[in-house]
């Protein structure tokens, strides 16, 4: 579990983040979404220590990230697309890592084949791809088992097959009871992925639930182009719906795909399109960033 | 700490130009030693600084103290480890490039060196850890030497390079003066550790 509680950091007069609260919860994937600038991977630092906050507090299973028994055996994090010494090796990487948290030789060997590196082991991290580093990085949060993932836009540099490896991953984790918090930009790919969301912007928290609930609140609409667009607006219109368009396609809200099909075939009008549309992620991301 | 203190080792002992380092740092200082016992003394106690600023600056230009600061949380554990991972390591340079300077029975000067070698060590180690880019320490305290302590007090008085030089000499009075600028270092450093981590 992890709590953020009232976090707030303050550099001068520019609050980098303001009154942030949120929980991530075990068994679920937190999608943490903002803007560049907007305060998330301040947020993301203040909850591991790396950053203290001006006020509030960040809690990883009820204590501070400093007070934990045993930090990286309790939550693995994936920061800044890999944070490695450029002249070291993969494995000579993963290895100083595991002395730092404990984990064994054999552990190392296991991960980099876990995250297709094996083969590249003995290069310097300072040749690797993007992709590869980000690969390198998922497998340093891995290596002491940790319960909690915390990773800061973790798909930056991977490709189509290492994202859907990187979300199968992550969704084992929570599944086996992990608790993974995640930001990201891509929010496209974090629709398919998360259960909760928590959108950031301006530093403040805009909105924090399940995804799920997220989709349920926005009202959807429909799309539809028919032979005769203004015969049919007044026939939607007519029967309760609200009806715009920008011209081409008519936007209607109020009454579902049946009815819409009922009413152009009652009204004897050929229809082209009829798409029902729901707000993305995406949609409701841009609309509560854009709005601070 | 021992896990902090083996894991900055190894990483240490894992970077080519780690070796790069510590291996020039041996050649100046067998190379010198040929020449002057003095000169032996003060390349090494450079080299020694050299290598403790570098080991720990890498982690900030690198990033990589993010992830020392996730796996010792507690900053000033982790301060310590690798002020003795510098130490050991430094020790290993000093007696390495030393051996022309046994060979030659000059046994007083290399045990004041020695003396002093986790000294230098740990002023290298707390410098970077206030000053964190390299460069800007390296220039920072360069003209310092050239212009402070050179051209203005002529090495005469008890500033922080004079006694350096004068305690990797095995100098007893210089090295007391110099293990209060190290304590005064390390003190600042124990401060500055706690700053943020910048962003990239």
């Amino acid at each position: 579990m992890i709590e953020a509680k009232g976090l707030t950091k303050r550099y001068g007069r520019t609050h980098a983040a303001h009154d942030v609260t949120f929980t991530a919860a075990p068994g679920r994937v937190t999608g943490f979404l903002g803007l560049n600038g907007s305060g998330k991977t301040t947020t993301l630092r203040m909850l591991l220590g790396l950053t203290r906050p001006t006020s509030g507090e960040a809690l990883i299973e009820g204590r501070r990230y400093r007070d934990l028994q045993d930090p990286l055996r309790q939550v693995g994090a994936v920061l800044e697309q890999g944070l490695m010494h450029p002249g070291q090796t993969g494995r000579g990487h993963l290895r100083t890592q595991a002395l730092l948290c404990g984990a064994g030789r054999e552990r190392g060997e296991e991960l980099l084949e876990y995250v297709g590196l094996a083969d590249a082991a003995g290069q310097r991290t300072g040749d690797y791809s993007l992709g590869m580093r980000q690969r390198l990085a998922v497998a340093t949060a891995l290596l002491g088992e940790p319960s909690i993932l915390v990773l800061d836009e973790p798909a930056n540099g991977l490709d189509p097959s290492g994202m859907a490896w990187l979300r199968g991953l992550l969704r084992a984790h929570a599944d086996a009871g992990g608790t993974v918090l995640i930001s990201s930009h891509l929010l496209s790919e974090l629709e398919l992925l998360i259960d909760d969301v928590v959108i950031i912007a301006g530093g403040q928290v805009r909105l924090n639930a399940p995804l799920a609930a997220v989709a349920g609140d926005q009202a959807g609409h429909l799309r539809v182009r028919g032979r005769d667009p203004n015969a049919l607006w007044q026939a939607f219109e007519q029967a309760g719906a609200e009806v715009t368009t920008d011209g081409e396609v008519l936007f209607v809200t109020g009454i579902g795909p049946e009815d819409a099909g009922e009413i152009a075939l009652h009204a004897g009008i050929a229809i082209y399109e009829l798409t029902a549309e729901q707000p993305s992620l995406e949609q409701t991301f841009l609309d509560l960033a854009g709005a601070a | 700490m021992i896990a902090v203190l083996r894991s900055e080792l190894h990483r240490t002992l894992t970077i080519p130009s780690s070796w790069l380092s510590m291996g020039l740092a041996v050649v100046m200082g067998m190379s010198f030693a040929l020449f002057s016992v003095e000169f032996w003394s003060l390349f090494v106690a450079l080299g020694v600084f050299g290598i403790a600023v570098v080991i720990t600056s890498q982690h900030y230009q690198h990033r990589t103290a993010v992830l020392l600061f996730l796996g010792q949380p507690r900053r000033l554990l982790a301060l310590a480890a690798q002020c003795v991972c510098a130490i050991l390591l430094g020790l290993v340079v000093a007696v390495v490039s030393g051996v022309t300077t046994i060979i030659s029975r000059e046994f007083e000067q290399f045990t004041g060196t020695l003396a002093a070698t986790p000294l230098l060590a740990v002023f290298g180690v707390a410098s970077a850890t206030v000053i964190r880019r390299p460069v800007a320490l390296f220039i920072a305290y360069g003209t310092w030497f050239v212009f402070a302590e050179g051209l203005a007090f002529r090495f005469k008085q008890p500033l922080p390079f004079t006694t350096f030089m004068s305690a990797a000499g095995g100098n007893p009075k210089g090295l007391l003066f110099f293990s209060g600028y190290a304590v005064a270092a390390l003190v600042a450093a124990a401060w500055f550790i706690r700053r943020d981590l910048a962003d990239q």
